[in-house]
């Protein structure tokens, strides 16, 4: 058994996802990057939403919950309050991230907890069959879009800059070791990280738009990546439909929320209980 | 000098659940609750707890639900509008048999409502509000040392069962400010049973009746928890015989004891001919009506339910042997006077004394109630 | 095996053709059951060694196959890019065995 096998629990094998979905790739991303890190399963909880991406949870043999759509952010943070010390993974597709949990997504970038989340944008609600999402390129056509998107997609990492994030980072399902350097370099950032993983999904987008073969998508996916210098030499007008991969943002200067809430908040209401306490002595 | 210092129902509450242990709130602001969140938020870093202001309901359950399997004893606590949006998580906790409390101080409804004024419209919800088959218990408390003792009982009961417990106030109950002894330390019964160690990967498997082996995370055990109907190892499943069985079990670990969860207090029953079935706010008018009816000759008595549910069923028939009139007193269009119905026997005359307007019933209105209906 | 599998051969079989034999020898292992003939690690060997196959033992009526091993240059980048942990190159082995 290779190092990163630890991390996998084959009981529940094999994966529902079909043939060369990209969720199978970052799950080996993940479990090798933990495998890196060398850390104890039992320090790791990974969590996840509704989709195609909410079952990867099942497969990893650490800590795992399987949650509402959108809401799994929520979760995540009642956990690294409780538990500050462990690690704390979320995977989330493109509706539990940017449609449902759109919110939960800028409040965890704002409060800068220590969540790692790993957002999988493959451009369609595969789950359920097909339907468009809100990271679906303009003019595909989806289950719910028969004469195509007239909708603009959002750009998650350029989102999550904006919403000041600390660590922010894109690769894709092509480049699988660079995928892992990176999500093993948000697994140790101090606060709120985002890794977006540009994957694919032939059978139910891919289909409709002329990439029914993962190895065809996977191959579209890799025409439209370039990396982060390449991308600042673009023209404005040609930057539209590139993925630009690599950290994007990383700030280590902000602090992480539980370890705010326990080195600021605690300390001064134990403080402020033993002024109180001193006050009604004194009364008495 | 007497022990007896006054606090505002919802700081009972708060105070109730700091002395039962609990280390953990996540919640919304709302009207009429918002002064539990804003007491712990005080009083619970001083101990080294746990407090966050979430960006929604929605959000305070979920991560109410992720501490509670990460091992703390979780608090949150919201009105209607806020309850509507808890509904499908408390689903999922139900559905991954999760200990935790929800405070519901219940206002005018539906929607916005009368956010100042109470009600008693959430009682079917409190019941039936999430989706799918699903065991809950609901407490309400009417008098100020019920508030604390209820909620204790609260954390009690779903430590014990694996369970949501709902906590019901109302607007009324949880703003006045009264008098109480707040009980000692040593007199707090509070459930200390947790398991910590688990012999296999099984964590829902049990008989009919039990509750399930289940660590919480962190314990050094791989489990996993998921929304999904699920194996007795939390894995995802949609066959038929084991979905047949969890149903069941989730069910009959609470309906198997719920003589021991259902509680209610009576009052001038033993020789009553007419009965008066209320709660909260409505109860405390209806006993002073009790009395003053009494001195006026006539044989009532007060049935003061304290768990809603499970539904005091068999208690209710046993005094509908003897007593042949019940009158229920709500302040909703009418939400258990449904039950009280389902459970009494066709010669049992039913009254009902119902408004949904804020505005609470006086005893004076319940007594003109009891002439009416004693005639 | 439709038109596009047959060009993902097509195209591993024109790799293998600029390629030599490998140096070292690499042991490839497959593991069937959670194949899904997807052609990912076909399409990623930079040699040329793997081909999709048709065969009935399987989830999907396709398979990969080690057609020549002797081109293998344990890169691992099929073993990186299999969703399904079906293929592993000079996989480890624990003291008993697994």
């Amino acid at each position: 058994m290779n190092k990163y096998e630890k991390y996998i629990r084959y009981q529940t094998f094999p994966t529902p996802w079909c043939p060369g979905c990209g969720d199978g790739v970052v799950l080996k991303a993940i479990a090798m990057a933990f495998s890196d890190l060398d850390l104890d399963p039992n320090d790791i909880i990974v969590i996840a939403g509704i989709g195609c991406s909410g079952r990867m949870p099942t497969f990893f043999n650490t800590n795992t919950l399987h949650t509402t759509h959108g809401r799994a952010l929520t979760f995540a943070t009642g956990v690294k309050l409780a538990r500050p010390e462990k690690m704390v993974v979320v995977i989330s597709g493109d509706g539990d991230a940017m449609a449902i949990g759109g919110n939960h997504l800028i409040h965890a970038a704002r409060r800068n907890i220590g969540i790692k989340m790993i957002l999988i944008n493959n451009g369609v609600y595969g789950m359920t069959g097909g339907q468009v999402s809100p990271l679906t390129p303009q003019k595909f056509i989806t289950e719910t879009t028969p004469y195509g998107n007239i909708e603009p997609k959002f750009h998650p990492a350029e989102l999550m800059i904006a919403a000041r994030a600390t660590f922010v980072a894109r690769e894709t399902v092509n480049r699988t070791v660079q995928l892992k350097e990176v999500i093993k370099k948000s697994l140790q950032h101090n606060g709120f990280s985002v890794v977006e993983a540009i994957s694919n999904c032939h059978i139910n987008l891919g289909r409709k738009n002329k990439m029914k073969n993962p190895v065809n998508m996977t191959k579209w996916i890799a025409s439209r990546t370039v990396t982060k210098e390449q991308y600042e030499k673009l023209a404005p007008e040609d930057r539209a439909h590139k993925y630009p991969v690599g950290i994007l943002q990383e700030d280590t200067a902000r602090y992480e929320y539980s370890e705010l809430y326990h080195k600021h908040i605690i300390p001064a209401a134990k403080e402020a209980a033993k002024k109180e306490a001193a006050a009604r002595n004194n009364k008495k | 000098m007497s022990k007896r210092k006054v606090f505002q129902g919802n700081i009972i509450v708060a105070k109730a659940a700091i002395a039962a242990g609990c280390n953990f709130f996540a919640g919304y602001p709302i009207t009429p609750s918002s002064e539990i969140a804003q007491h712990l938020s005080r009083e619970f870093p001083k101990m080294g707890r746990d407090f966050i202001q979430m960006e929604d309901e929605i959000s305070a359950l979920g991560a109410c639900i992720g501490a509670s399997l990460s091992g703390k004893k979780v608090l949150t606590a919201t009105s209607g509008p806020g309850f509507s949006l808890m509904q499908e998580h408390l689903g999922l906790a139900v559905m991954t048999e999760i200990p935790l409390v929800i405070v519901n101080v219940m206002r005018g409804g539906p929607s916005t409502g009368i956010p100042t004024k109470p009600s008693q419209a959430d009682m079917m919800q409190a019941r039936w509000g999430t989706h799918g088959d699903h065991p809950i218990i609901v407490l309400y408390p009417a008098f100020a040392d019920e508030i604390f003792s209820e909620t204790v009982r609260a954390f009690n009961l779903s430590e014990k069962f694996w369970n949501p417990v709902i906590l019901l106030l109302d607007e009324v109950i949880a703003k006045a400010h009264e008098d109480i002894e707040l009980p000692a330390k040593k007199d707090i019964n509070i459930y200390k049973e947790k398991v910590n160690v688990i012999k296999d990967l099984n964590i829902y498997d049990r008989n009919i009746g039990e509750n399930p082996p289940r660590v919480d995370f962190f314990k050094g055990y791989p489990i996993h928890i998921d929304g999904l109907e699920h194996d007795s190892h939390g894995y995802p499943t949609s066959d038929p015989a084991i979905a047949d069985k969890m149903q069941h079990l989730r069910m009959q670990k609470i309906y198997h004891y719920q003589d021991e969860i259902i509680k209610f207090k009576e009052y001038y029953m033993d020789d009553a001919e007419m009965m008066i079935f209320s709660f909260g706010v409505s109860a405390r008018s209806a006993l002073s009506a009790v009395k003053i009816a009494r001195e006026e000759g006539i044989k009532v008595g007060l049935f003061q339910a304290l768990t809603i549910w499970p539904f005091p069923k068999k208690a209710l028939q046993e005094r509908f042997k003897k007593i042949k009139k019940v009158l229920t007193v709500e302040m909703n269009m009418g939400q258990m006077k449904y039950e009280v119905e389902r459970v009494s026997p066709d010669d049992v005359k039913k009254d009902t004394l119902l408004r949904a307007n804020g505005i609470p019933f006086t005893p004076q209105e319940i007594v003109n109630s009891i002439k009416e209906f004693s005639k | 095996m439709d038109r596009e599998e047959k060009q993902i051969n097509e195209a591993a079989l024109e790799t293998r053709k600029k390629k030599q034999h490998s140096k070292k020898e690499n042991v490839i292992e497959l593991v069937s059951q959670y194949c899904k003939g997807c052609g990912l690690c076909v399409d990623s060997c930079p040699t040329g060694t793997l081909l999709l196959e048709d065969n009935i033992e399987s989830k999907f009526g396709i398979s990969v196959t080690v057609d020549a091993p002797e081109y293998c240059i344990g890169c691992k980048m099929c073993e990186r890019r299999c969703p399904d942990f079906a293929i592993f190159i000079n996989h480890e082995k624990d003291k008993d065995g697994k």
